[in-house]
């Protein structure tokens, strides 16, 4: 228990100098966070640890005190000699000191370790001595530079204070200069109301005076009325010869403007002369010209003669053309006549014939007659001349008619000719009338603008030679402005007339070019539009980069498209690397064998598959074999392929090998080829094939028919 | 949502979140109409008064949480000046389709910033939300004229910011990108009265 109590009791005593060890770092800290109140702490702290180093020392030693008397104890219980050792005491005894002496070493092993301890913590109060100490040297620094801080402070005070007394004495000073400002103001203004006082009773005295100025005024103003009074009936009188005056005057210029206007008058009228002088001149020349108009007019009056008589002419020409026709009716009733003037003739001929018979008669007959005869015969020939006469004359006639028609139409011909002529001849003259008509116009036009504008120029003259304003020169005014008026309009007529083509034309290109001109300028506008439009975007694109120049961007580093563009990378990448795996492998397969095992299975599968393909095929060729030598032998016919659908067949009874048949299999059934050994079974042919229809008959036919044959030769 | 102290008043955090919750709509919504990722990891979600389609990938959801909680921090410090979301194909990294989310920075109601003591905004929420709808009904449409993606592809957010910005942790610089031949299509603004959003789609046009 003692023991116990005495470890218990040196764990207390170390328990907080561990503490103070543990929380030695920290408490380092908060001194310096509070500096100030240091020196204090740090003071209490020292005693603290001096507290604990010296209870250490006197545990330590009360420690040993205590350990050492039950030691003496003990050494002095085994060394005390014992009278009689009997056995069991000697035993106990034994026992006792083995006791002890495992005590004593008990003891001596935990002297030992409280030793151990005791230079442990030894060291750890020098470390923590040296750590204090180091700590009290910056308490101490810091402590001077605390003082040294204070002293400026204090001086900064004393600054401070001296500033401030100064600035107090300043103020004073200030206070003493602005009182003295003040009285002086409060003088200025005693002295300000002195004079207002005196200015007021000179006002007042001034005002007096001035009243009295006012009674003398008016005063003299009553004098003064009482001479207006006068003067104004002096006024009235002067005013009435005033009136006499001005009615006087009046009438003088009344005067004066007639005698004005009357030379005005005189002045137009000379004008007037000379312009009648002008005229003369004007007229005359326009006489002339008008006389060249009477020699025309005569040349048309020439002219129309001429016309009178073609047309004269050519009712001459109608009346021949109906003489024509009647000659012509004439003519075609003569025809008739004619024709009868031929029978007349092959009557007359018939009647010589007649004649002739009957002067043969009559010479046959006798000269009884004929004188009767010769006087008829007279007659007749008398008859005929008459006629034939008549023919010629009619002939003649006829002649003559048509000369005289041909004549007459030629000289119609010409006629029409010269009126053609003529016509266009008066055509000439008529648009050449037509056009002196209208520069007569215009020379009267021009003779008219002419004389307006001489007018204009005397009126002016005359304005500015009496130029004196008044009255007249209104009226003169309005007139010229009348006159002026007349003479635009007569230019605007005249204008009008003049180029009212030309004008229009005029117009028109001109309204086409402004037309066209305004396109011109619309389209330009739509230019400028565009242009504008263009110049906007670009000063905003130039902004966007000004801008731009003026600012930084940021954005985060972990943003989508960088993990986008990360992610696709690393995709790549790891395609690259499967593709250079799978390429490598490649290669190695081609050389070794990338799944070798596979491979070999695969191989062995081909090798397996090769030797059952080979079996089957074995297999299939000796049981086709078989089947076929089995067919041979069950029907005695060898079946043969000898291409696609053709099959040969020979008997097993066949003399030799070029005995065969040949059939092809089509899409009704089979049917047999013609071959050389066919043609020699015509028999056979005929029976089974054609009459019965039958195949396996012929043939089973065939067999019984060779192998009869062949036993015969056999027996034979 | 918004912190709104009270009615009508919209603080500068606030309105980031705002600007926040819509780029995670819009950048969701473009990766379901694009196709970037299959339908079925989508999930539907009513927002602004319509149906919208949250990514349940949780690599997405990670990235844009991060994304979108460090562009808050920025938006509210006024570093931000765009951001982008780019869709490029895997295989060359060739950018195909750049949507680019412009951020300005506006005033808000001075007078009620200066009773506050602090910028604040006083739009109506219902107003944003309604701007923000038919900036998400022009998205859900762009897929009509926009040109089909035939390859593998994948998409990141580049942050325009101030050069004198931090990089924080897990972020680095990018280089920015430029599409050759493109065609830009602005679509609709919206405005917190503090942040103004313009998107803007630009893709290359096909030959």
């Amino acid at each position: 228990m003692a023991k116990e109590g005495d470890m218990s009791l040196f764990n207390d005593v170390l328990e907080p100098f561990r503490r103070v060890i543990n929380t030695d770092p920290p408490k380092d800290k908060l001194s310096s966070a509070t500096k100030l109140n240091f020196s204090d702490s740090n003071q209490s702290l020292k005693d603290g640890l001096n507290n604990l180093l010296s209870g250490k020392r006197k545990s330590s030693i009360s420690m040993n005190d205590v350990s050492t008397p039950e030691k003496r104890v003990r050494t002095e219980s085994g060394s005390t000699p014992t009278a009689p050792p009997s056995p069991w005491e000697t035993k106990r005894l034994k026992i006792d000191l083995i006791a002890a002496k495992a005590q004593i070493t008990k003891l001596e092993s935990r002297i030992n370790h409280q030793h151990t301890i005791c230079k442990e913590m030894q060291i750890l109060f020098e470390e923590e001595k040296g750590s204090l100490m180091e700590q009290h040297k910056r308490d101490e620094r810091a402590l001077s530079d605390m003082e040294d801080r204070l002293q400026l402070i204090r001086r900064r005070e004393q600054e401070l204070k001296d500033e401030y007394n100064q600035a107090i004495k300043e103020h004073k000073e200030h206070k003493a200069t602005w009182d003295k400002e003040k009285g002086d103001l409060q003088k200025q203004i005693a002295d300000m109301r002195d004079k207002l006082l005196e200015c007021s009773v000179s006002c007042k005295d001034q005002l007096s005076e001035m009243k009295k100025d006012m009674d003398e005024l008016l005063q003299a103003l009553e004098g003064s009325q009482s001479e207006v009074e006068m003067l104004k009936a002096e006024v009235t009188k002067q005013t009435s010869r005033a009136e006499q005056c001005t009615t006087l005057r009046t009438q003088m210029e009344k005067q004066a403007f007639e005698l004005q206007s009357v030379t005005n008058k005189l002045k137009e009228l000379e004008y007037e002369r000379d312009s009648y002088k002008d005229w003369q001149q004007q007229a005359k020349t326009a006489q002339k010209r008008l006389t060249n108009m009477a020699e025309l007019e005569k040349e048309v009056a020439r002219l129309r003669a001429q016309e009178r008589s073609l047309r004269d002419a050519i009712c001459n020409k109608l009346l021949l053309e109906e003489q024509v026709h009647l000659l012509q009716s004439r003519v075609d009733a003569l025809q008739p006549v004619q024709n009868e003037l031929h029978e007349a003739k092959v009557k007359l001929a018939s009647l010589e014939a007649s004649l002739e018979e009957w002067k043969a008669s009559a010479r046959a007959h006798g000269i009884e007659n004929s004188r009767s005869l010769s006087s008829t015969l007279d007659s007749a020939l008398n008859g005929q001349l008459n006629a034939t006469a008549a023919s010629s004359q009619a002939q003649s006639q006829l002649a003559q008619l048509t000369e005289e028609v041909a004549s007459v139409k030629f000289e119609r011909d010409k006629a029409t000719g010269k009126l053609n002529e003529l016509v266009i001849v008066r055509k000439n003259q008529e648009s050449l009338i037509h056009r002196l008509q209208k520069r007569l116009l215009l020379v009267t036009r021009e003779r008219d603008s002419y004389r307006q504008q001489l007018d204009c120029y005397e009126k002016e003259l005359t304005v500015t030679l009496c130029g004196e304003p008044g009255a007249g020169s209104a009226a003169l005014l309005s007139a010229r402005v009348e006159q002026l008026e007349k003479a635009l309009q007569g230019y605007r007529d005249l204008l009008a007339t003049h180029d009212q083509a030309a004008h229009t034309k005029l117009v028109e290109t001109l309204r086409a070019e402004s037309s066209k001109w305004r396109e011109e300028a619309e389209t330009l506008k739509r230019d400028v539009a565009k242009l504008r439009a263009q110049r906007d975007t670009l000063h905003a694109n130039l902004e966007r980069i000004g801008a731009q120049s003026q600012t930084k961007v940021l954005h985060l580093a972990n943003n989508p498209a960088a993990e986008a563009q990360k992610q696709i990378t690393a995709e790549l990448e790891a395609a690259q690397e499967e593709l250079k795996r799978l390429k490598a492998t490649l290669r190695d397969g081609n050389g070794a064998g990338a799944c070798p095992e596979e491979t070999q299975q695969l191989k062995q599968q081909l090798e397996s598959s090769r030797i059952k393909l080979k079996r089957l095929k074995e297999e299939f060729t000796s049981s086709a074999q078989e089947y076929r030598n089995v067919c041979y032998m069950l029907l005695g016919y060898k079946i043969d392929r000898t291409g696609h659908k053709n099959y040969r067949i020979s008997n097993m009874y066949a003399e030799s090998s070029e005995e065969y048949l040949s059939f092809t299999l089509d899409d009704d059934g089979i049917e047999m080829v013609h071959t050389d050994y066919s043609s020699t079974l015509g028999e056979l042919v005929e029976l089974h094939l054609h009459q019965h229809r039958s195949i396996p008959l012929f043939l089973s036919a065939l067999t019984m028919d060779l192998f009869t044959r062949t036993t015969m030769q056999q027996v034979q | 949502m918004s912190q709104q102290q009270t009615k009508n008043c919209i603080t500068l955090r606030g309105s980031a979140q705002i600007i926040c919750e819509y780029l995670k709509f819009a950048i969701n919504s473009v990766l379901f109409q694009r196709g970037l990722y299959p339908p079925e990891t989508f999930k539907a979600e009513q927002q602004y008064g319509i149906t919208l389609l949250i990514s349940e990938d949780p690599q997405i959801k990670s990235f844009l949480t991060n994304l979108l909680t460090q562009s808050e921090e920025w938006i509210v410090n006024k570093k931000v000046s765009k951001l982008s979301l780019i869709i490029l194909n895997v295989a060359n990294k060739e950018v195909l389709e750049c949507w680019d989310f412009n951020v300005q920075y506006e005033d808000g109601d001075v007078a009620l910033s200066k009773e506050k003591n602090e910028t604040v905004g006083s739009k109506d929420l219902k107003k944003i939300q309604q701007e923000i709808r038919d900036v998400m009904l022009q998205v859900a449409a762009t897929i009509s004229y926009l040109p089909f993606l035939d390859c593998r592809c994948s998409f990141d957010v580049l942050v325009h910011a101030k050069t004198d910005c931090d990089v924080p942790e897990m972020w680095a610089e990018a280089k920015p990108v430029l599409i050759a031949n493109a065609q830009n299509v602005q679509l609709k603004n919206f405005s917190t009265s503090l942040h103004k959003m313009e998107t803007v789609v630009s893709y290359k046009l096909v030959d």
